[in-house]
């Protein structure tokens, strides 16, 4: 502010990663990544600058500071910028600080173990099992204070069965967790997926063109429903592109859908505490019912669009279940798609899309009939949530995310 | 600027050991209907180390340039193997290979370095320019974006390298309404070099521009496309995104040990004896590729591999530990996004060689096909099974062009559709901004000629 900002915030973080490596069903690699940033953002005559190094050396900052500046007097001018209003300021803090590396060494053996004795065809190209924590300090010039300080476990795996010359597509599959009390192939989707994979070495395309239903699983539903919230974002309301800005308190997918943002919530392990734009964030209702809450506008988008502020950052996101059971599901398909990876190009703007089915099974006369290759499902994103069918009584927790299993009909399949 | 010698450094080595000094840097700046959305510019350094002993690396790094933060990341990197070493079976007798080189460039513009406000100004006038001549758009997005990449490298084996490698791009994204629907249509100018090399004057893309919307309204015009196997021209965008994806990462030798279908080739015949794939290092018939890499981040010196030859497949694409594995040489593949990335084996420039034909005599054999002209996305997976989504088309009927067509997707097995390429167009363009995602996002070169072949294409 000295340096003639009108507004001003500044997050300075700092931070380590510690990451076990295992390639091609071997360790290989233990990584250790220590940082710490500084991002700075200043209006001044309602123009913006935005910067951010990793350098937080005296000079380093006064130079920031100076180009910062700079960048806001070269811009142009936009009554929507701002910054965050006061608030109380607080501390949060969720973790541990330090990683159990041998425990985490321990946990990544019996994982390799695991899976070589229980999918002896299944090769792990790569898994990796790291622990991040840090600190960010939120700071403001209306006198906005916020601390945070996380700690948390990711593990990720990728991985392809074969037999013989028989391969199987790709898989991958991962969860986060503040702590490694868990074997690891018991989180998120990893047994399911090993074993779906192993089953996939040898597929059959589907018998012919048809139009079904299909069944996406917890791990492929962000293929489609990324499309719908970003049909609530800043980027689209603002653009004008955005096929829901009219329709706030209506309908916008089927009723038995409810989803959530609840980065506070106890239940996953992901979340955060402040907004990117300096909020205390909150816990969230996007869709109940089918019937929209809430866009999810930045303080940015909100002056920009006249629309209501979002009180978090999106993300963090449950679907609630619903009362069919998985094989009910499966029972209630004449022909259709357990879809449990989507391969699919971006959807138009009006939501048509189409894409291959990857790692998926062939549904006939409410049974799994064997895995598929080669076959392509397209449709209308909004159309489809529309159509749903079911949604499981089952969930799968991935830590940052909990979804279900969700039936949709009307989906073409060639 | 980093510090381009190194050598000082080497006696904190006692085994195996890389070091690398790096600094990212950006530029961003978006405009949407005319109101700048973001105006933002960052750098991320650090240096960082990693070591290797008995089959396991170790990896530390630090946004510390200091000497005392050099010999820490050392230090941490070797530590941290030894963990490695104490926890796992050792695997005695592992040595790298021992391959050494040199080499500095610096491709920094020569041009005066412009101030954000002429950036902005730049922006404002493509914006401008686009709003006075095609009201009827309902969405216009322009972004600038620069990315300098710059290293320093030492090795124990001896390598010492220098790179500043920059990128500048340009997006132009525009959106119009056709019976209540948005239909939209992006494309991207620019590469290698900063943005100075690229866009000192808006006014050399209004002829684009104005190609870019003809196209854009032929296709809220668009018909669905026929859906199944069909005989289509792939041009420079989809060509380079199938040599990549579909291809490309099937032969990178860390996923041939993962189980890639392509381990099952080698010799054998994959594709038409017309198609030759190679990962370009460097230099394509003299001239500058998309992402030069001279030496890679383990410190050897960069070749060419040949993919596929005449339709054979002869090479996979290998860092040191890959090569020891198959008893093979490294090919110069091993680079890292970050200061505080390890290096991966990664693509640098991948495209099928030009073949003989023009586009013309290319369209004018199809009966009933497509001309697909750009990709929007692609993925492939170790089947060499792949998509690419196609925002922009045209029919084929009795050899001329017809009706655009809406948004599809393309799919097949690569190493099946590269058996039917019988045409290759004689020239050759890289696209301007490919980036490619394994473990770390990374800049790549990806392009080459239109090829004719038959893949599956979605519809309706």
């Amino acid at each position: 502010m000295k340096a003639g900002a009108d507004k001003a915030q500044c997050i300075y973080s700092s931070g380590e990663k510690k990451e076990l490596n295992v390639d091609v069903g071997e360790f290989s690699l233990f990584r250790t990544n220590a940082n710490h940033g500084i991002s700075i953002m200043v209006i001044k005559d309602q123009k913006k600058g935005s910067l951010s190094i990793n350098k937080i050396g005296k000079d380093d900052i006064d130079e920031a500071i100076s180009t910062v500046l700079n960048m806001a007097e070269s811009s142009m001018p936009d009554d929507a910028y701002d910054i965050s209003e006061y608030q109380e300021a607080e501390s949060f803090s969720k973790g541990d600080k330090e990683p159990a590396l041998n425990i985490m060494y321990d946990r990544m053996e019996e994982f390799m173990e695991y899976s070589s004795n229980t999918f002896p065809t299944t090769i792990i190209e790569q898994a990796i099992l790291d622990f991040s924590a840090g600190t960010s300090y939120f700071r403001n010039s209306n006198g906005v204070s916020f601390d945070e300080t996380e700690g948390s476990y990711s593990f990720s795996v990728m991985f392809t069965s074969k037999e013989g010359k028989d391969i199987s597509s790709f898989n991958s599959a991962g969860f986060s967790s503040l702590d490694i009390d868990l074997p690891l192939h018991k989180g998120g989707s990893i047994n399911r997926l090993l074993k779906e994979s192993a089953a996939h070495v040898r597929t059959k395309t589907v018998p012919n063109k048809f139009t079904g239903d299909i069944i996406v699983t917890p791990d492929c539903i962000m293929s489609f429903m990324g499309f719908i919230l970003g049909n609530l974002s800043d980027f689209r309301l603002i653009a004008g592109t955005s096929l829901f800005r009219e329709l706030m308190n209506k309908q916008i997918v089927h009723e038995s859908l409810s989803i959530h943002s609840k980065p506070l919530s106890d239940n996953l392990s992901g979340g955060y505490f402040i907004t990117s734009d300096g909020y205390k964030a909150e816990d969230l209702t996007i869709i109940e019912n089918g019937i929209l809450q809430t866009f999810l506008l930045s303080l940015y988008g909100s002056k920009k669009t006249g629309l209501q502020r979002v009180s978090n950052s999106g993300g963090s996101l449950i679907i609630d279940s619903g009362e069919t059971a998985f094989e009910d599901m499966i029972q209630s398909v004449n022909k259709g798609v357990l879809l449990s990876r989507f391969s699919g190009g971006s959807p138009s703007d009006n939501g048509d899309f189409s894409g291959v089915a990857k790692n998926s099974f062939y549904i006939e006369n409410g049974k799994v009939q064997y895995p598929i290759s080669e076959t392509m499902v397209s449709g209308n994103i909004v159309d489809m949530f529309q159509k749903v069918k079911h949604v499981s009584k089952e969930e799968v927790n991935f830590g940052d995310e909990i979804f279900p299993w969700i039936q949709f009909e009307g989906i073409t399949v060639s | 600027m980093i510090n381009k010698d190194l050598n000082k450094y080497s006696s904190h080595f006692s085994i195996y050991t890389e070091l690398r000094m790096q600094e990212n840097r950006n530029n961003h700046i978006s405009m949407v209907n005319g109101d700048v959305m973001g105006n933002s510019v960052s750098s991320s350094s650090g240096v960082s180390s990693r070591v290797y002993n008995d089959g396991n690396w170790g990896f530390s790094s630090s946004p510390d340039f200091s000497d005392s933060a050099v010999e820490y990341v050392v230090k941490n990197a070797s530590d941290n193997v030894l963990f490695m070493n104490k926890r796992k079976k050792k695997q005695c007798g592992f040595i790298l290979p021992d391959i050494s080189g040199h080499h500095e460039i610096d491709l920094s513009t020569q041009r005066v370095r412009n101030d954000q406000k002429q950036w902005i100004d730049f922006l404002r006038n493509i914006d401008d320019y686009i709003a006075s001549k095609y009201s009827f758009l309902s969405s216009r997005t322009v972004v600038l974006s620069g990315l300098d990449m710059e290293k320093s490298l030492l090795t124990s084996a001896g390598s010492t390298s220098y790179s500043m490698t920059p990128r500048g791009i340009m997006y132009i994204s525009l959106t119009m309404n056709n019976n209540g629907e948005p239909v939209d249509l992006m494309d991207v100018f620019g590469g290698l070099g900063q943005l100075e090399d690229h866009f000192l004057d808006p006014s050399h893309f209004y002829s684009d521009i104005d190609i870019l919307v003809e196209h854009l309204q032929k296709k809220s015009n668009g018909i669905y496309a026929d859906a199944g196997l069909k005989d289509v021209i792939l041009d420079a965008d989809l060509a380079g995104i199938l040599a990549h994806e579909a291809i490309g990462h099937t032969t990178e030798a860390d996923l041939v040990l993962g189980g890639s279908v392509a381990g099952e080739f080698m010799g054998e015949k994959v594709a038409s004896e017309l198609v030759t794939l190679v990962d370009y290092a460097n230099t394509m018939n003299k001239q500058a590729c998309p992402v030069p890499v001279y030496i890679d981040d383990e410190g050897t010196p960069s070749e060419d591999t040949v993919i596929i030859e005449d339709g054979s497949l002869k090479s996979f694409m290998h860092n040191k530990d890959s090569a020891r594995h198959f008893n093979t040489k490294p090919t110069g593949n091993a680079r890292a996004y970050a200061f505080s990335d390890e290096p991966l084996i990664r693509m640098r420039n991948t495209a099928i060689h030009p073949g003989t034909s023009t586009l013309e005599e290319m369209i004018s054999s199809i009966d009933n096909g497509y001309y697909l002209m750009k990709s929007s996305n692609g993925q492939a997976d170790s089947t060499s099974e792949f998509m690419f989504g196609v925002p922009l088309g045209y029919e084929i009927k009795g050899g001329k062009l017809g009706n655009a067509i809406k948004d599809t997707t393309i799919s097949g097995v690569a190493f099946d559709v590269l058996k039917t390429i019988d045409m290759i167009s004689s020239d050759m363009t890289w696209s301007a901004g490919g980036m490619c995602g394994k473990k770390q996002w990374i800049p790549v070169g990806m392009g080459g000629p239109a090829i004719k072949c038959k893949v599956n294409i979605g519809g309706r």
